[in-house]
C-alpha cells in the first residue's frame, strides 16, 4: 500500500472522529421524552398500522412497550432517538420473567430491555 | 483514458466534512431541519470509511474487468468532445437509474444495498452510508457497456464520481423544495426523501442519481406530500447499532433462508426474488405493503351509507 494511500485513510480515521465528536458534543439528536399513553398509541398506528391491539403496556421509565394483539406480542423500544417495532408470540414474551426490575426480551436482531414496576410481569392489562 | 486523472470524490471529501459540520450546527440551533444522534452519525461515517477500503480491495478487479472491455469496443469516443461528455453523463446517470432500481427490487442485490438505508436519520452523513459488498454483489457490472460502446473507462469513472458528489447534497432535510424547474427535472432532498422513506406509500420509489426524469419515464416517481412526512430507515429498522450486523445482516438472511429452502424454486425466489419474498407469503414484500396501504386509505375515506 503506499504512502498517499495511507495518509488519505489516516486523515479520514481522523475526519470520522471529529466529525462523531462533533455530533456527541453539539448534540442533534431528537427528543424522545418518556412515552405517554398518547405517544404510545400513535406508535403503535405506524408500526403496526393492521393490528388492533387490545391493551397496552408502557415500560415505567417510558423508554418502550409491548401492546397485546390476540396471541402476538406488539414490541417497540427505543434505539438512539427512534424506536424499533417487532412482533413476538405472546405465550414467549409473557413467560419471561423479570430480574431486578428489568425485563429482558430477544425478538430477532433486538435485545430489548425494559424498566418493570416491582418485577411484575405480564401486567394486570396484558394477561 | 484508463485512469482518471483527479477523482471527484476525492476532491470533495472537504466539502463533505464542512457540510456535515455545517448542517449539524444549523440543526443544533434551530436554523434548519436536522438532526444528529451520535451513535447513528458514528455508523454512517463508519460505513463510508469502509466502503474507501473494500473499494480499494475490489478496485483491481473492476479496474481489470474494465480496461479487458474496452479492448474490445465498438467505437473509440473521444474524451475531448463535448457531446460525448453530454451522452456519458445521460447514459451513466440512466445505469445509475437501473443499478439502483434492480438493487432495491431484487434482494440479492438488496443485501448489498440496504446498508444505505438503515440510518433512521435523513442527514448529510447519510450520504455517505455506503455498502461494503457491492463489488461482490457485481452491481459494477451494469457499468461495463459503456466501456463496450467506447467510452474511456476514465471518463466513465469520473462521470461516476460526478454523480456520487451530486447525490451527497440531497441527503439533507435542511432543504424544503428547490425551484419547480428544478424538481421536474433533476433528483433533489424532496425526491430523494421519499427514496428513503418507510412509509408503505412512499416504498420502491425514485431511483434517480442525478435526473429525476428517469422516475418519471419508467413510472417509479413519487411526489413528497406534506401529509404525510417521510419516516426513515427500514420497513423493519435494525434491532442495533452493530457494525458488522448493518453490514453483513441481509445476507445472513439470504443465507439462512436458503438453508431452510426446501425447493430450488425456493432457493431462486429467495435469493433474486423482491425484499421479503417467502414461498407461502407470510412475509411483506414492498408489493403487499402498498396493497395494504391502500385497502387502509379505502376504509378510511370510505363515506359512510346514508
Amino acid at each position: 500500500m503506499d504512502k498517499a494511500l495511507l495518509i488519505q485513510l489516516g486523515g479520514s480515521v481522523v475526519a470520522v472522529a471529529l466529525l462523531v465528536a462533533v455530533a456527541a458534543w453539539l448534540g442533534a439528536a431528537r427528543p424522545t421524552p418518556p412515552l405517554d399513553a398518547d405517544a404510545a398509541r400513535a406508535l403503535l398506528a405506524v408500526e403496526f398500522p393492521d393490528h388492533k391491539p387490545s391493551s397496552v403496556w408502557i415500560a415505567a421509565d417510558g423508554a418502550g412497550l409491548i401492546a397485546r394483539a390476540r396471541d402476538e406480542a406488539l414490541v417497540i423500544w427505543r434505539r438512539g432517538d427512534g424506536y424499533v417495532a417487532r412482533e413476538a408470540p405472546w405465550s414467549a414474551v409473557s413467560a419471561v420473567r423479570p430480574a431486578k426490575g428489568r425485563l429482558a426480551l430477544r425478538v430477532g436482531d433486538g435485545r430489548p430491555v425494559f424498566a418493570v414496576s416491582d418485577d411484575v410481569w405480564p401486567p394486570r392489562e396484558l394477561a | 483514458m484508463l485512469k482518471p486523472s483527479f477523482d471527484p470524490v476525492q476532491l470533495a471529501i472537504p466539502f463533505f466534512v464542512l457540510a456535515i459540520v455545517l448542517e449539524i450546527l444549523l440543526g443544533r440551533f434551530g436554523k434548519a431541519k436536522a438532526n444528529y444522534e451520535t451513535r447513528d452519525t458514528a455508523m454512517s461515517l463508519t460505513m463510508g470509511l469502509g466502503s474507501t477500503v473494500a473499494g480499494i480491495l475490489f478496485g483491481g478487479v473492476i479496474f481489470a474487468a474494465t480496461i479487458w472491455v474496452w479492448n474490445h469496443r465498438i467505437f473509440t469516443i473521444p474524451m475531448t468532445a463535448v457531446w460525448a461528455w453530454v451522452a456519458v453523463f445521460l447514459l451513466e446517470d440512466l445505469t445509475y437509474y437501473w443499478f439502483h432500481r434492480i438493487a432495491h427490487e431484487r434482494r440479492f442485490w438488496w443485501a448489498s444495498h440496504v446498508n444505505h438505508h438503515t440510518s433512521t436519520h435523513y442527514n448529510l452523513s447519510t450520504a455517505l452510508r455506503q455498502t461494503w459488498t457491492g463489488g461482490v454483489a457485481g452491481t459494477w457490472l451494469l457499468w461495463l457497456p459503456l466501456s463496450f460502446i467506447g467510452f474511456p473507462p476514465a471518463m466513465v469513472a469520473i462521470q461516476k464520481g460526478v454523480s456520487l458528489v451530486y447525490q451527497f447534497w440531497i441527503h439533507t432535510e435542511a432543504i424544503k423544495r428547490m425551484p419547480r424547474w428544478f424538481e421536474a427535472v433533476f433528483n433533489t432532498p424532496s425526491h430523494h426523501r421519499v427514496h428513503h422513506a418507510r412509509n408503505a406509500r412512499y416504498l420502491d420509489a425514485n431511483y434517480a442519481g442525478i435526473l429525476i426524469i428517469w422516475d418519471r419515464l419508467f413510472g417509479t416517481f413519487i411526489p413528497e406530500t406534506d401529509e404525510e412526512p417521510c419516516r426513515y430507515g427500514t420497513v423493519k429498522n435494525l434491532g442495533n447499532f452493530n457494525l458488522l450486523h448493518n453490514v453483513f445482516h441481509e445476507w445472513v438472511g439470504i443465507g439462512r433462508d436458503v438453508a431452510g429452502a426446501k425447493s430450488p424454486r425456493e432457493v431462486i425466489g429467495y435469493v433474486f426474488g423482491p425484499p421479503g419474498w417467502s414461498p407461502n407469503g407470510s412475509r411483506d414484500t414492498s408489493h403487499t405493503l402498498k396493497a395494504k396501504w391502500r385497502a387502509r386509505m379505502a376504509r378510511e375515506t370510505q363515506t359512510p351509507p346514508q
